[in-house]
């Protein structure tokens, strides 16, 4: 919303200045979200008239005599340039700013064009370069220098938020700021109506859509340009000046937040008919689209007999046809109510958002609608000369506010104030509510326009915006939570705990978007992501990931590709989302991803790198959480097949580790890499405080001599399920192939720990327990090594 | 025997190693050695001579053993030195080559503001990123059809047929978006617990637009509720407060201004004067929580079974953005950084503890 400053002030005399205003304005809630200085009127542009206009033969070009200090002469391209306006005429000399050069005294087409008449953006004025900027021929004394009648202005640019519609109209702040002590004064609305017979009729077929809907007449009309005061007030607000009678409109619009459109009456037929549009029924709005309408769109239509036909697309933009051009002399002026859901839906259907939809969807005062007649009408009549009939068609009964209970005390309770009682009141009345009953507690009804005060919160509100949110205190509460919150914050925690850890354990976290390639999903060999945007940002981001990993991937090759790291050791905790069932299962998982040189010292060749390197940080992880993890064979596709394990924690199914698959490393460019990605939350170790045995350990060797193709993870459940309870720890520390072994065997070496917790443990019960583990590989078919 | 103790004496002091000192003392010490023999020899002397020879045979033994022990003790001495000599370490040399790793700037941020309001008595929980148009809007007092939808741009899912896990487990249908805000996590908490309380909920946002150096269409919130009897728009203040100057130090303050969010009232946009940038940051949004607000979580738990328990309490909540507090503490200059997974822009953070 553009609040030109001087504009403003014609209703709050008061105001110091702009900045001031951007202050209050702060602190009532609405932003200022930039403040722009307009209107630098170049010295050396005069105000002239157009004395004649003379179309230059065999060219689009027109002569036009004018008067100026002297009488001058000029080309223009211009459509609009035309006998009896008033127009800026930039004098040879002058430096327009968007020109880069003076303008000149030039022959054009045999014609020495004294200057140039301006558009109002060659002015700089507005952003409308298709025209001249037309203004009534006796706007000003030809010659005048346009700066001096048209001074500077301060535009505050200003976020009005959805509750507030009545400050979508400059009225609305006056009375904000006259809530803060400024004197408010009322515009004028001076009429001279005449007792006329109407010459149409008005019928509301669907008073859900409109529920208030006003009709009058006024004719003898005088279709020009505006005066200069409002012209300037139009281009500071934004807008693009047309006529004065649209003028009007737009100007009380912007004064009321109440849009209106004005029909030109020779299109009427007999009369308007509000109602719901026809399926197929089309109509050319005023920006040109020929638009088929809905039957859930509201129709302003015209009517003849039986027939009716849509002028306007209620509440959101008028049709072409019925416009006011230049030679209308009577219109009926529309002043409605409309139902915000309706003109919502209508204006996003055809895709039209307009100043008119804007303030309409937010909702409108619904007893403004005659106040803003009387408005526009006595506009009319002071600009263009109308003549206006006594009688407003009125449809509808318009729903005024209803009173809200309000308690200062409570007031004060929400907001930990001690605003006295008095103050509370005399607050919302200065705000135009009327406040009934002598207290603690009275009724309170809002004025019309504030449609956003339904609650005694709502209330409370006010009383705080008014005071200054600087005047409500600092404090803090005290108090114990109520038991079934206690403990709430243990997941969180856990898995702020395995960050740390896995930074700690040499780990680097990334970010990576929470958005898929559907397309990439085949070349990672995962099935299709089920779950897809509706409005995706770009195609390939159209799908939700089910998975960490392809984004880890993605982060190294973006590295590499830029800053060629040796080596990355990398993780990412986040969500995934997929489908269980007809739900949606949004996970949290942990994937990590290794790739390069592993850990060594630098000038030595060998370094330990590569699956184990990665399975051992994991397995630190989970030991440093309590737990262990197995990893079995198992082959995800988008791993190496050889190098692709299922892995388990706590016996239950978590996840991968392993190699990505080399056509996947392949395809992108990539080295070798190892991934690994598992579900959280992992289990939670239960824990008990184990006192040491104080009793000597036992130790035995034994060298365990099995098929190439048998996994370790085997044997070692094999040895441990058969060495019975004392058996303390167990430990690889020789896996050795070639002779003596036959070709296809390997043997695995174990230190074996034998403990008991209460007593030295006997030789012979070591040696029975490994009696037992000797019997179990030989029932396995294994052999042993001596 | 004083030529005797001379040649000795000297023997051992020169003698180059324990190998020498060892023959040393067996020449002179040892069973048959030449101390040990004038010993022997000791017997056949008259008793008068043996005594003072014995005397001072004692004394020349006495000083041989002294001497054998000091050279012994110096010799191991330098084979020591040497020994270890010959282990020197050039401890310039880089050392092995571990992972240093480190966390994500929003995470360690997260963790800063997450600690701050613990220290007040909040816990931090968190919620699902997809979620339904009834917790992300219709719950917060945000209808469809209202403009107020327009305040958040959206992203939503194709299709209608999932359902989505509700606060207690029960199935929840309806259109599903991604979470424009942390919000929805004050109707789910509310729903499955009962006031007073004191949470956060930090987490991961989504807003359908276009990014650039300060947008970006993923990007983390904290939110904070806080309910009971008797909670006040002063405890807000004060909160917010306590955040500035634990995030700023005691010359920070607190600036609060009227803006509307459907689910609060009064509400609130608050402000945090940065003493070091010297100016006010505009950081998030707040208020005391919506009537409406409170009726949809017991109309909800009804639905369930459950007792309504927020009539007659009262509550106030924020929301802040996390990468724009990053931007500054950290002096990062483009959002996009944070999602960018580059490890030259990562790799810095390991410093922040």
């Amino acid at each position: 919303m553009r609040v030109p400053f001087s504009w403003l002030k014609q209703y709050v005399p008061e105001l110091e200045s702009p900045e001031v205003l951007e202050e209050r304005l702060a602190g009532l809630g609405f932003e200022t979200d930039r403040m722009e200085r307009l209107f630098r009127i170049p010295q050396g542009v005069v105000f002239a008239r157009v004395l004649e206009a003379h179309p230059i033969p065999g060219t689009r070009l027109k002569r036009l005599v004018l008067e100026a200090e002297g009488v001058v002469e000029v080309v223009s391209g211009a459509e609009n340039a035309r006998k009896g306006i008033g127009v800026a005429l930039a004098l040879p000399g002058t430096e327009l700013p968007g020109l880069g050069q003076k303008v000149g005294e030039r022959v054009i087409q045999g014609v020495r064009s004294f200057g140039m008449a301006l558009s109002p953006k060659e002015l700089g004025v507005g952003e409308y370069g298709g025209g001249l900027l037309e203004l009534p021929e006796d706007a000003l004394p030809p010659g005048t220098p346009l700066a001096e009648a048209w001074p500077e202005e301060v535009v505050l640019d200003l976020e009005v938020t959805p509750n507030r519609p009545d400050a979508l109209g400059l009225l609305g702040l006056a009375r904000d700021l006259h809530a803060l002590g400024y004197a408010l004064v009322e515009p004028e609305a001076a009429l001279r109506a005449e007792a006329l017979p109407l010459p149409f009729a008005l019928r509301v077929e669907d008073p859900e859509g409109a529920p208030h809907f006003t009709l009058a007449y006024a004719f003898g009309l005088k279709v020009g340009p505006s005066p200069l005061w409002m012209q300037r007030a139009l281009f500071a607000a934004g807008m693009r000046p047309i006529s004065n009678v649209v003028d009007v409109t737009n100007y009380v619009m912007l004064e009321r937040a109440q849009p209106m459109h004005a029909f030109d009456l020779r299109f009427l037929g007999e009369g308007i008919l509000v109602r719901r549009a026809r399926p197929g029924e089309r109509l050319r709005t005023l920006d040109g689209v020929e638009r088929t309408l809905s039957p859930e769109d509201l129709v302003i239509a015209g009517w003849r007999g039986e027939e009716s036909f849509p002028l306007g697309l209620a509440g959101v933009m008028g049709g072409a046809e019925s416009e006011v051009r230049e030679d209308t002399e009577a219109i009926a002026l529309e002043v409605a109510c409309f139902d915000p859901v309706s003109i919502r839906k209508t204006a996003r259907r055809h895709g039209l958002r307009t100043e008119a939809s804007h303030r309409f969807e937010r909702g409108v005062d619904p007893l403004g609608q005659l106040p803003a007649q009387r408005r526009a009408l006595s506009l009319l009549q002071a600009l263009a000369g109308a003549r206006v009939a006594q009688e407003i068609l009125e449809e509808g009964r318009p729903k005024p506010p209803e009173p809200i209970p309000f308690r200062p005390h409570y007031a004060n309770r929400l907001l930990g104030t001690a605003y006295p009682e008095a103050e509370q009141v005399a607050i919302l009345k200065r705000l135009g509510c009327r406040v009934e009953g002598e207290g603690p507690a009275y009724w309170v009804t809002p004025p019309s326009h504030r449609l956003d005060l339904r609650l005694e919160e709502d209330l409370v509100e006010e009383v705080a915006r008014i005071q200054g949110y600087e005047t409500i205190p600092l404090d803090l509460p005290a108090f114990f939570p109520a038991p079934d919150n206690r403990g709430v914050e243990g997941p969180y925690r856990r898995e702020r705990a395995l960050k740390e850890l896995l930074a700690g354990l040499g780990f680097q976290e990334v970010y990576t978007y929470s958005f898929a390639d559907p397309q990439e999903a085949p070349l990672f060999r995962l099935p299709p992501y089920p779950l897809r945007l509706q409005n995706p940002l770009a195609p390939e981001k159209a799908a939700l990931r089910t998975h960490l990993f392809p984004g880890l991937v993605r982060v190294l090759k973006e590295n590499l590709d830029l800053d060629r790291p040796e080596r990355a050791l990398l993780f990412e905790v986040g969500r995934v989302y997929g489908v269980e069932g007809d739900r949606v299962a949004e996970r949290t998982h942990l994937a990590g991803l290794l790739f390069g040189e592993g850990v060594g010292l630098p000038w030595e060749k060998e370094a330990l790198g590569g699956f184990f390197l990665l399975k051992g940080h994991l397995e630190a992880l989970l030991a440093r959480l309590g737990l262990s993890l197995e990893v079995e064979a198992h082959p995800y596709p988008f791993l190496h097949p050889g190098v692709s394990g299922r892995v388990r924690v706590g016996g239950e199914e978590r996840g991968f580790l392993g190699e990505l698959h080399p056509e996947i490393a392949r395809a992108l460019e990539l080295p070798r890499v190892w991934l690994f990605e598992l579900r959280l939350p992992l289990p939670e170790a239960p824990f008990r405080f184990q006192d040491p045995s104080r009793y000597p350990p036992a130790f035995r060797d034994l060298a365990v001599v099995v098929p190439e193709a048998t996994p370790y993870g085997e044997v070692e459940r094999l040895l441990r399920e058969a060495a019975g309870p004392h058996l303390e720890s167990l430990e690889l520390f020789d896996l050795y192939q070639g002779p003596p072994l036959k070709p296809g065997e390997k043997s695995l070496a174990f230190h074996l720990r034998f403990r008991h917790p209460e007593r030295t443990l006997r030789d012979e019960e070591v040696e029975a327990a490994m009696a037992q583990v000797v019997a179990a590989l030989k029932a396995r078919g294994f052999g042993l090594r001596e | 025997m004083e030529a005797l103790e001379q040649e000795a004496l000297k023997a051992i002091r020169e003698a180059q190693d324990l190998e020498a000192l060892k023959a040393l003392r067996a020449r002179y010490l040892g069973r048959k050695g030449l101390l040990t023999q004038e010993m022997k020899a000791l017997a056949a002397l008259p008793l008068e001579e043996r005594r003072a020879r014995g005397q001072a045979l004692n004394a020349l033994k006495e000083a041989l053993e002294k001497a054998l022990e000091e050279r012994e003790k110096e010799l191991e001495k330098e084979a020591l030195e040497k020994a270890l000599e010959g282990e020197r370490l050039d401890v310039s040399l880089p050392g092995a080559r571990l992972f240093a790793g480190g966390l994500h700037p929003i995470t360690l941020m997260e963790r800063e503001l997450v600690e701050i309001f613990r220290a007040l008595g909040y816990q931090a929980v968190e919620g699902p990123e997809v979620e339904s148009e009834f917790f992300n809007f219709d719950a917060l007092n945000i209808p469809e059809h209202h403009p107020a939808r327009d305040m958040w741009d959206t992203f939503w899912l194709a299709g209608e047929g999932y359902g989505l896990e509700g606060p207690l487990g029960e199935e929840v249908r309806g259109r599903l978006l991604l979470r424009t805000h942390t919000s929805p996590m004050q109707v789910r908490y509310m729903v499955a617990h009962t006031p007073p309380f004191r949470i956060l909920a930090p987490g991961r946002v989504f807003r359908f637009e276009q990014t650039d150096a300060t947008h970006e269409a993923v990007f983390h919130q904290l939110e904070g509720l806080v309910v009971g009897e008797g909670i006040t728009m002063a405890h807000l203040k004060g909160a917010i407060y306590e955040l500035a100057q634990a995030l700023f130090g005691p010359s920070s303050k607190v600036r609060f201004q009227p803006v509307y969010f459907p689910f609060v009232e009064p509400g609130a946009q608050f402000a945090l004067w940065w003493p070091e940038g010297g100016k006010w940051l505009e950081l998030g949004g707040a208020g005391m929580v919506h009537p409406k607000v409170f009726q949809a979580v017991d109309a909800y738990r009804e639905r369930l079974g459950l007792p309504p328990a927020y009539r007659g309490v009262t509550g106030f909540a924020f929301g802040l953005g996390v990468e724009r507090l990053a931007m500054l503490r950290y002096g990062v200059p483009d959002i996009r950084y944070f999602f960018g997974g580059r490890l030259k822009v990562l790799e810095q953070f390991k410093g922040v503890l």
